[in-house]
């Protein structure tokens, strides 16, 4: 089995978008062992297949605008809650839940488990290498948020 | 007056809206597309030094970096005053080939084809990859992916990396080919090519064969008479990596052919008062608005515009799918008679992929690719240069001005979808007009035909790399733009 993923995703020159990679810096500072994965991409959609093919568990680390929480805000959800797809006029890719449902039908084993931890940003339009303020303070969070995440899943396979 | 709101609430929140200003009496008053620009570029750059270009600009867009990295190379290459090897110059037009083989065939089958694979009618649940793979067959669906990562596995060879290329340097490239990745690129561009005989065969199966959809293609309200550009090769074919810009007339006549240096005297930027959009037009018509025909500056650069511009496609397959689909369209094989339907931009894009796929098993099989030979080291310093290659979804200029040291002092930079603006705002116009009367409810079903006027575009918004909140919740807003009064609200995918 292929070790858990903690799959950072974003835009290292785009202001806010570089949380991920921040994120991933952090974590591969703290070696976290044979049991974890952490990968850093600047891909999305059909990319995601070829990441997630295999693993059991990943973690997902991104910075999102939903415009109903103020930046900085870090925000938990299961993958699950991301509706397919319908309509794919502003991205040339397809979504997560696109991806995973395709890469299901054509055979390949996708994970059973993808949570998602994402920072509200503020901006990811300006292209620079600095975060604003709020995003930059939620880095911390969010690394605690990993360190249980990757702790609860390992006592998880312990168990069984 | 009555405002509708087509708002696809992404990741970018408040962007790609779809402006409708309604009268009172039902009449669309006018329309246009906002889609977010990245801001900085050009702040960025400064300082840098300019062979860095071609690393960084990979980053500012996840859809395109490979275009991205050869315009901002060539630039470099003219900054430095230095003309790369014949090996290099292969290298590269060949891994641009097989990204362009990729790209073409996401578009298809994910974003472009599922219209008409599914049907424009169909459900919107359906209306995406899924449904083709559900259509098609599932094997359709492993091809689509073997294809996307045959292209990958070719720009890891020769660009380095398989999503951000990092190999071409002023004067040439940085990384060899073997003999052994060479083989590798030969069974890859075969696979490819039988790809493109399948997706003909997709086309004319689920596409062509159904007369309502050519009909639609055909129909006046996906279609614009305006000007068309795109690279051309000495022999006047199509060429994604290098060439001259060629510019027709709406009546197929030649307006323009001129070195990418030069791209300043002909084109130009109008903007409008309500967006920060930038409309460029062509400078020697000048700028009449979002109008169409022989006076209007206004141009497409599509893959449908490369094929109106040009004479044909360097490939056999790929010139026979090009007469087929002039024959079908104009009733001349020859194309000299442009095409003008919107629409008719998916099936362009089919002839270019059978191209791109043809031209990389050519150029892999050249031996010529695993030559030592491929840098030219720079010895001097021009401080100025233009590249330009053909993005997948329109041209793509980078323009960078240095001092003596190589460190950019000034950057521009014209990107693909950029090109469409103007003529993107007036599709959806038309198609607009054509659905939107008095006392008739907006449903979903004339939202996506709307759409539809503006995904032949393959239009790339959001230069961030991702959009892991999924696409495209549309949120239409009906109100009355004097009293605020919300009239209509249409929503799916929430």
């Amino acid at each position: 089995m292929k070790p858990l993923l903690v799959l950072c995703l974003g835009n290292d020159i785009l202001t806010d978008d570089a949380f991920g990679s921040v994120v991933a810096k952090r974590l591969s500072r703290n070696n976290s062992g044979a049991f974890v994965e952490v990968i850093f991409a600047a891909t999305a959609g059909f990319g995601l297949l070829d990441l997630l093919k295999d693993r059991e568990a990943v973690l997902i680390i991104d910075a999102i605008i939903t415009g109903k929480a103020k930046p900085g805000t870090v925000h938990f959800f299961p993958a699950g809650i991301l509706t397919p797809s319908y309509n794919l006029i502003n991205s040339h890719q397809i979504n997560l839940p696109t991806a995973l449902e395709l890469g299901k039908q054509l055979g390949m084993a996708m994970p059973s488990d993808i949570q998602v931890v994402a920072v509200e940003a503020q901006d990811v339009e300006t292209i620079g290498e600095q975060m604003t303020p709020p995003v930059k303070k939620a880095v911390e969070t969010v690394l605690t948020a990993v360190k249980s995440w990757i702790d609860s899943k390992i006592t998880e396979r312990l168990q069984t | 007056m009555k405002q509708i709101l087509i708002d696809p609430i992404t990741r970018l929140e408040g962007h790609g809206k779809i402006h409708l200003f309604v009268k009172d009496d039902g009449e669309l008053a006018n329309c246009y597309f906002q889609v977010p620009e990245l801001r900085g570029f050009e702040v960025f750059a400064i300082g840098r030094p300019v062979e860095e270009m071609a690393r960084i600009t990979t980053r500012i867009c996840g859809v395109c970096p490979d275009a991205h990295h050869f315009a901002a190379a060539k630039a470099a290459d003219a900054v430095y005053g230095v003309t790369i090897p014949s090996a290099a110059r292969k290298l590269r037009e060949l891994m641009y080939n097989a990204f362009y083989a990729g790209d073409h065939t996401t578009h298809f089958y994910a974003l472009g084809g599922p219209d008409f694979v599914c049907g424009p009618d169909a459900p919107p649940a359906e209306r995406n990859i899924l449904g083709v793979v559900a259509k098609v067959g599932l094997d359709a669906g492993k091809a689509v992916i073997a294809q996307r990562a045959a292209g990958q596995r070719v720009i890891e060879i020769i660009g380095g990396k398989k999503v951000h290329p990092v190999t071409a340097i002023p004067g040439g490239n940085s990384k060899r080919v073997t003999k052994e990745e060479q083989q590798e690129i030969i069974k890859l561009g075969e696979q490819m090519v039988e790809f493109a005989k399948f997706t003909i065969k997709v086309l004319n199966d689920v596409v062509l064969a159904n007369k309502g959809y050519v009909d639609l293609i055909l129909s006046d309200m996906f279609t614009h008479k305006t000007y068309n550009m795109g690279l051309v090769d000495a022999n006047g074919k199509t060429n994604f990596y290098d060439g001259k810009v060629r510019v027709t007339a709406p009546d197929g006549s030649r307006h323009a052919e001129y070195e990418p240096k030069d791209y300043l005297q002909y084109v130009a930027e109008h903007v409008e008062p309500y967006s920060y959009l930038k409309y460029p037009y062509l400078k020697k018509v000048g700028w009449k608005g979002f109008v169409d025909g022989m006076e209007s500056g206004v141009y497409k650069a599509t893959p449908l515009s490369r094929c109106n511009v040009a004479d044909g496609m360097a490939t056999p397959l790929a010139q026979a799918e090009y007469e087929r689909m002039y024959e079908t369209l104009t009733g001349d094989r020859t194309g000299k008679k442009p095409i003008h339907s919107t629409l008719a931009t998916h099936w362009a894009r089919v002839v270019e992929l059978v191209f791109a796929a043809e031209a990389t098993l050519q150029q892999a099989k050249n031996d010529e690719i695993t030559s030592d030979k491929i840098l030219n080291p720079p010895t001097g310093i021009v401080g100025e240069g233009v590249g330009i290659v053909e993005a997948p979804r329109g041209t793509l200029t980078h323009h960078y001005k240095t001092d003596q040291n190589g460190i950019v002092t000034e950057a521009n930079l014209i990107v693909g979808t950029t090109n469409n603006n103007a003529p993107i705002s007036m599709s959806i116009k038309k198609a607009a007009q054509g659905l939107i009367k008095k006392g008739v409810k907006v449903t979903d079903g004339m939202l996506n035909r709307i759409e539809m006027g503006f995904r032949a575009y393959d239009p790339c918004f959001g230069c961030a790399t991702h959009t892991l909140l999924g696409e495209m919740p549309l949120e239409v807003i009906v109100h009355d733009a004097e009293s605020g009064e919300v009239v209509q609200v249409v929503r799916r995918n929430f």
